[in-house]
Parts: C-alpha cells; structure tokens; sequence
C-alpha cells in the first residue's frame, strides 16, 4: 500500500465508505489512501496491458486524475476497485490507440514486462519457469488490446468473469469469447510442450 | 488423433477445450469432450496444455517488488482540493 498525495499512509480503521465519502466531499487526501491503496496493483495492470513501464506511469497519473475529477459521479453500484480499474482499462486502450495512430516500429515492449524469479526456486525450475515466463509476456504482448484485457483480468489478475467483464465494459459471454480466443492463441504461440513440461 | 464417438468430436473438442477447464460446459457437453479426449491424444494433450496454461497465467501475477510510482498522484496533487480538476467544481 502506498501513500496517497498527501504522503499519508491508511491506517486500517479508516474505511473505504469513509474515505469515499470524503473524497467525494473533495477531501483529496482522503481520495489518496482510498486510491493509494490499489496504486501498486493498477500499476502493474497497466504495465501488463501498455508493456512499457513509462508508458504506464504516465497513463496511472492520468487515471488518477479522472478518478479524481470523476469521484462525485461514483454511486456505488461497483466496488470501488473495480470503478478504478475500468478507468485504467479505458485509458489503457486511449493510450493504445494513439500508439497504433504514430508511425510504425513502435514495440510492444515484452521485455518490460519480465518479473524477478521467486526466490525460492530451484535454479533448473527457475530457468525453465524464466523461459516459460518470457514465452508468455511475448504471447501476450501479441494479442490484440480486448484479447489481452480479458486474459489479463481473468487469468493473470485472478478476477471473477463478472467482474473482469465489467472492468473491460463487456457482456459476460462477449467477454468469455474473447477469453477463450485469447487463451487458444497464447497456447499455440508458446506451445504445449513448453506448457505441459512446466509441470503446472 | 483418434477419431472414435461422432464425426467431428474432434474439431468440436479443439474449440471448446478453454471452455473445458474453465469447468462452463453443460454436463453433456463435458462428457462428450471427456470421451472423446479418452481416446484422442491430441485432445488430451491440449486440456494439460490448456490447464498448465492458466496455472502459469496465474504465476504471473507477482507484484514482486513492482510498486507504483511516487508520481502517480502528480496530477491531483496539481490539481488539488480548490483547482480545476477538485470534485467539488466539476
């Protein structure tokens, strides 16, 4: 958890309904640790999703700011994290959009999205897994945006189908659809040997 | 690939193997594509491989040491409680 703009870290008996109700009375600090406490995790959405680690601070100020802007127009009828993470989402595909409008030779970037081995691997597996990882963040770097977005959210992140669908601004089964499409297509660009030998 | 149960089990199966583990088929359907994996080993390869896939999805999600930046708040500190951007003026 990170501080919010006021350097500020939450303590736990601050409640999000609490401090939702202060940001909303513009109270920007409460916004901050409401906000600050899902910072690393949007953070990392958005690397995953621009594969660019500049790229994604830039887009993360930019979410801030229209959560910000946007805090009065949010009634509660999501949680408030996924409130956030369909703005990331939303800017995500701006920012992707403008990249696909400059001339070509733009990267992805997969090498920006490769995360330190856990530690307590044995160094064969880590080697094998570093292998599997680096696969893995190219297949997905591959894929077109709505592919990516939905693998991203459900797979990787670990979200529900409902919640996922609603952060990418999709039906459940369209989201489905395109879940399935972008499993099917990481598989055969990372292959099923490289994936049944990785032991998972 | 063996072909054994109905024509096309095959092609049937290849199309709904993510839906497979995803555990979204309709009891008929999962044991239709359960026989036909029985006896084709392309299809029983691809539900590991399907499954090896999301566990390894699942792996990626290590924040390991990744945080936000300090500057993720840059914008709303510039904007701030009275500026522009403040909820309380828009």
């Amino acid at each position: 958890m990170m501080a919010g703009p006021d350097g500020h870290v939450p303590d736990s008996a601050e409640t999000e309904a609490s401090l939702l109700a202060r940001a909303q009375a513009g109270d920007v600090a409460a916004f901050g640790r409401l906000s600050g406490a899902y910072a690393d995790r949007l953070y990392m959405l958005l690397v995953r999703l621009l594969g660019d680690r500049a790229e994604a601070e830039d887009v993360a100020q930019e979410v801030m700011l229209r959560a910000w802007r946007g805090i009065t127009r949010f009634r509660g009828q999501s949680s408030y994290f996924t409130w956030l993470y369909r703005i990331a989402v939303n800017e995500a595909n701006r920012a992707l959009d403008k990249r696909a409008r400059r001339p070509a030779g733009v990267s992805i970037g997969a090498p920006e999205l490769e995360l330190p081995a856990a530690p307590e691997e044995e160094p064969s597996r880590q080697a094998e897994n570093s292998e599997l990882r680096r696969a893995l963040n190219q297949a997905l770097a591959g894929l077109p945006p709505p592919l990516r977005t939905a693998i991203v959210l459900r797979d990787v992140e670990g979200l529900s189908t409902r919640e996922a669908a609603e952060i990418a601004g999709v039906g459940q089964a369209a989201f489905k659809s395109r879940l399935h499409q972008a499993r099917l297509r990481v598989r055969a660009a990372v292959g099923d040997e490289a994936l049944v030998s990785s032991g998972g | 690939m063996g072909m054994i149960g109905r024509a096309g089990d095959h092609e049937w199966s290849q199309r709904r193997l993510s839906h497979y583990v995803e555990g979204e088929l309709r009891p008929r359907a999962r044991r239709r594509l359960t026989r036909h994996a029985r006896g084709c080993v392309d299809c029983g390869r691809g539900i590991r491989a399907m499954r090896a896939l999301v566990y390894a999805l699942q792996g990626l999600d290590g924040l390991a040491g990744v945080r936000a930046p300090a500057t993720i708040f840059d914008r709303v500190r510039l904007a701030g409680p009275g500026g522009s951007a403040s909820p309380l003026n828009t």
